[in-house]
């Protein structure tokens, strides 16, 4: 009794401690912040060098971080560098989680989208291809595999609303228009041969050129464009105090210092920031009206977001056909992967339950690896194995590799789980059974199929089911080899329209097919109830 | 000429690690007789059903049945029924008795139907037929697990205590159907705790304790006038409960 008193008490005493210690540390957090004053965020894509990046120390640096910190340093903020995932930019804009989107942002196409500084830096967007490709001329791209960043300008520059004839008829006539989520990704799938152009802007194709020796850039270019700033629409409060401390930085030669620190780039020379140059509303002003402009930067927030639930409500309908398409990618992907995966699973199970020791031991760390490693490095390991392994080209390995590695991959992977619950199935069955199967004379094969194996699937249908549902929404995992199944089609559709919503209708997709899921596990477990 | 016996172990020893089970034991069974093994828990009177029926391997030993020595051969000649049944769960009564018989044995449907319902009629399982082993009370999956040995048509059969998983009016049930067995003339060997049915029904009584054969004889000497100390002591303790 007096053992238990006093490890209550102890225990209590803990809890104040912690309790009070993450009180003290809030405390001391925002009082840090008041002394600093305004905590300013920037929101970017880490995979965007040169202007944001993580470089050889793993720090987040480039040219628009080091323009902000500046900015930060003359007026006494705090600058928060904040890494974000291209395709939900809008929407950490717009819940104020990032106070703008500063990373090389391609004003053209966007320019009533956002509330601008800029722009600063004149970008074109260029093909990049592989040396001995044979492609020279923009014409050349016929019937082969282009890849361009979701969402990115080079995307927009092609397909885009605002596309010129001469680009989506040069879009049209590509082999294929694949969209990846990232440049490393899109860079490594044309060293890998399984793609043969990439669409992007000069900056980032000449640094990229730097680093791979056997890149080149086409000289005709896609289009002429300028990066600026984008604020959250109507926030000209904060986009002005940016400009202003942006404009001495020009006066006092600091902006043209910071570029030249990127010389590599040949930043200083895009550079086009001026008091003189009409910014970009300005310009809008005197194309589409004042009126327009005024009434909607009025719109207070809570307006904004019913707006948005609005026109999502009434892109509904397109909505769902769009993502019907990518469910039938998911669909396709969750049913081949349980073909594979769940046999499969079965031969690993017999290789980890073998009496052979060097059998066991190769499906033991085989379990290991594939448990112990996240499925998306799998993923990739499975899809630029062969290039980065044996130096064979992905290209030759037909149009639906990428779609079959991602087969592969999951099946791989999902097998791993799938024998660990069988072989607690198969444990969990008494040894009287075998020991009857042998007295009543049953070989090996017969006890396993009669005996053992019927046993063994009552027994794990609760655990495959939850490995099932967990599969299906892993699913959307395949985007990291840029295979577009729901989710990614989802985020790229938010993206374009601005709107939260086509990721809340994959959510009741998902959630739908899940439903589903549990209720034939669920009748496939009462069928199997006739015994106990 | 002599008649070779059904069951011959000649030497058997059997260790677990250090721990020795059985030492050099030798035991004949010949057609038709009925033996019951009694003893202590931990004597290794399941070990020597359990080597015997090869569930496990003798550490040192010959085993034959009708003269029979190789393992995969003399399988056909011998049944073991469970303590606890070991019934399969997921097949109905009738699959557990006829499908041995039929995958393994390769004999005529027909003719393991009809044992099969001679069987369910004998051991009062009818209409069980369709049942599924825990459908059914203790003493009637032991019915069904005796079925299912004798459906193989074995020529001995051995029970590792065969009632004490039941209560004692299930007992009573199973002790009736060996009864029966025995008048027919089924060889049998049985681990048993039941002295008075022993005392009925065997031919022969063996007396194990500490891995060894202690007495062996006919019932009215082992358990009525047991010439050893152990014996005595184990009697003793067996009817005071």
């Amino acid at each position: 009794m007096k053992i238990r008193k006093s490890s209550i008490c102890f225990t209590l005493l803990l809890g104040v401690f912690l309790l009070a210690g993450s009180l003290f540390y809030h405390l001391e957090a925002s009082a840090a912040n008041q002394e600093d004053g305004t905590v300013f965020t920037v929101g970017f894509d880490a995979s965007f060098p040169p202007y944001g990046y993580k470089d050889g120390e793993g720090e987040y640096a480039g040219f628009d971080l080091d323009l902000a910190q500046e900015v930060c340093n003359r007026r006494g903020w705090t600058l928060k560098k904040q890494p974000i995932d291209w395709d939900s930019k809008d929407m950490e804009l717009n819940s104020d989680m990032i106070d703008c989107i500063w990373n090389g942002f391609t004003i053209n196409g966007r320019e009533d989208k956002y509330t601008w500084i800029g722009p600063y830096v004149d970008n074109s967007q260029v093909v990049l291809v592989s040396q001995n490709s044979g492609i020279e001329k923009l014409n050349d791209l016929e019937g082969k595999i282009v890849v361009v960043q979701a969402d990115s300008s080079a995307q927009a520059a092609l397909t885009g609303e605002d596309a010129t004839q001469e680009n989506q008829a040069l879009a049209g006539s590509f082999g294929e228009l694949q969209i990846v989520g990232d440049y490393n990704s899109a860079i490594m799938n044309l060293e890998a041969g399984a793609v043969d152009a990439i669409c992007l802007d000069v900056g980032v194709a000449k640094y990229q050129q730097k680093n791979h020796d056997k890149l080149v850039i086409l000289e005709e270019t896609l289009s002429t464009e300028g990066y600026g700033i984008g604020f959250k629409k109507g926030n000209t409060k904060l986009r002005d105090q940016v400009q202003e401390t942006l404009f001495e930085m020009l006066d006092d030669g600091t902006f043209q210092k910071i570029a030249e620190k990127y010389e590599d780039y040949n930043l200083p020379e895009c550079i086009c920031l001026s008091k003189d140059t009409p910014g970009v509303e300005e310009t809008l002003a005197a194309s589409d009206g004042e009126k327009k402009e005024a009434a909607q930067e009025k719109t207070s927030s809570g307006m904004v977001f019913l707006e948005k639930v609005k026109t999502g409500f009434a892109n509904f309908g397109d909505i769902i056909k769009q993502l019907l398409f990518g469910f039938g990618a998911t669909l396709s992907i969750f049913v081949l992967t349980l073909l594979f995966s769940l046999p499969l699973g079965l031969l690993i199970t017999f290789g980890r339950m073998s009496k052979n020791i060097i059998l066991r031991g190769i499906t033991k760390f085989y379990i290991s690896v594939m448990r112990g490693t996240p499925l998306m490095l799998q993923l990739l390991v499975v899809f630029f194995g062969p290039y980065y392994l044996f130096g064979v080209k992905l290209s030759s390995f037909g149009p639906y590799y990428r779609y079959i590695a991602v087969i592969i991959g999951f099946s791989l992977n999902y097998a791993s789980y799938f024998a660990e619950i069988y072989r607690g199935g198969i444990e969990s069955i008494p040894d009287g059974q075998r020991e009857a199967a042998a007295l009543l004379g049953y070989n090996r094969v017969q006890t396993f199929c009669k005996i053992i194996f019927p046993q063994m699937i009552k027994k794990v249908m609760p655990s495959v089911t939850n490995e099932i549902i967990t599969l299906v929404k892993d699913t959307s995992l395949a985007f990291v080899l840029a295979y577009t199944e729901m989710f990614t089609l989802a985020k790229q559709i938010a993206a374009s329209m601005t709107n939260i919503m086509p990721l809340f209708v994959a959510g009741i997709f998902y959630y739908i097919f899940n439903y589903l899921v549990a209720y034939i596990m669920e009748k496939i477990e009462q069928k199997l109830g006739y015994y106990k | 000429m002599k008649n070779v016996p059904v069951l011959e172990m000649e030497h058997v020893s059997k260790n677990f690690g250090e721990l020795e089970v059985l030492k050099d034991i030798s035991v004949k069974v010949e057609e038709g007789e009925v033996v019951s093994i009694l003893g202590p828990s931990g004597s290794g009177k399941s070990t020597l059903l359990r080597c015997a029926t090869n569930l496990e391997k003798m550490t040192s030993g010959k085993l034959s049945y009708m003269g029979e020595t190789d393992e995969k051969e003399m399988k056909k000649y011998y049944g073991l029924v469970f303590q606890n049944f070991n019934l399969f769960p997921h097949f109905s009564v009738w699959k557990n008795i006829v499908d041995a018989p039929i995958s393994v044995q390769k004999r005529e449907k027909e003719e393991v139907y009809s044992q099969a319902k001679s069987l369910i009629k004998k051991l009062g399982l009818e209409g069980k037929e369709d049942s599924y082993p825990c459908q059914l009370s203790g003493g009637q999956q032991q019915r069904v697990a005796i079925a299912r040995a004798l459906a193989m048509q074995p020529k001995i059969l051995f029970f590792d205590e065969p009632t004490s998983a039941l209560d004692p009016e299930l007992t009573a049930e199973i002790l009736k159907v060996l009864r029966e067995l025995a008048k027919e003339k089924m060889t049998m060997v049985i681990v048993t705790h039941e002295i008075d049915f022993a005392r009925q029904v065997s031919d022969r009584v063996i007396f194990m304790d500490g891995g060894v054969i202690v007495e062996e004889g006919v019932p009215e000497d082992v358990i009525d006038h047991p010439s050893n100390d152990r014996t005595q002591n184990f009697l003793k303790k067996l009817q005071r409960e």
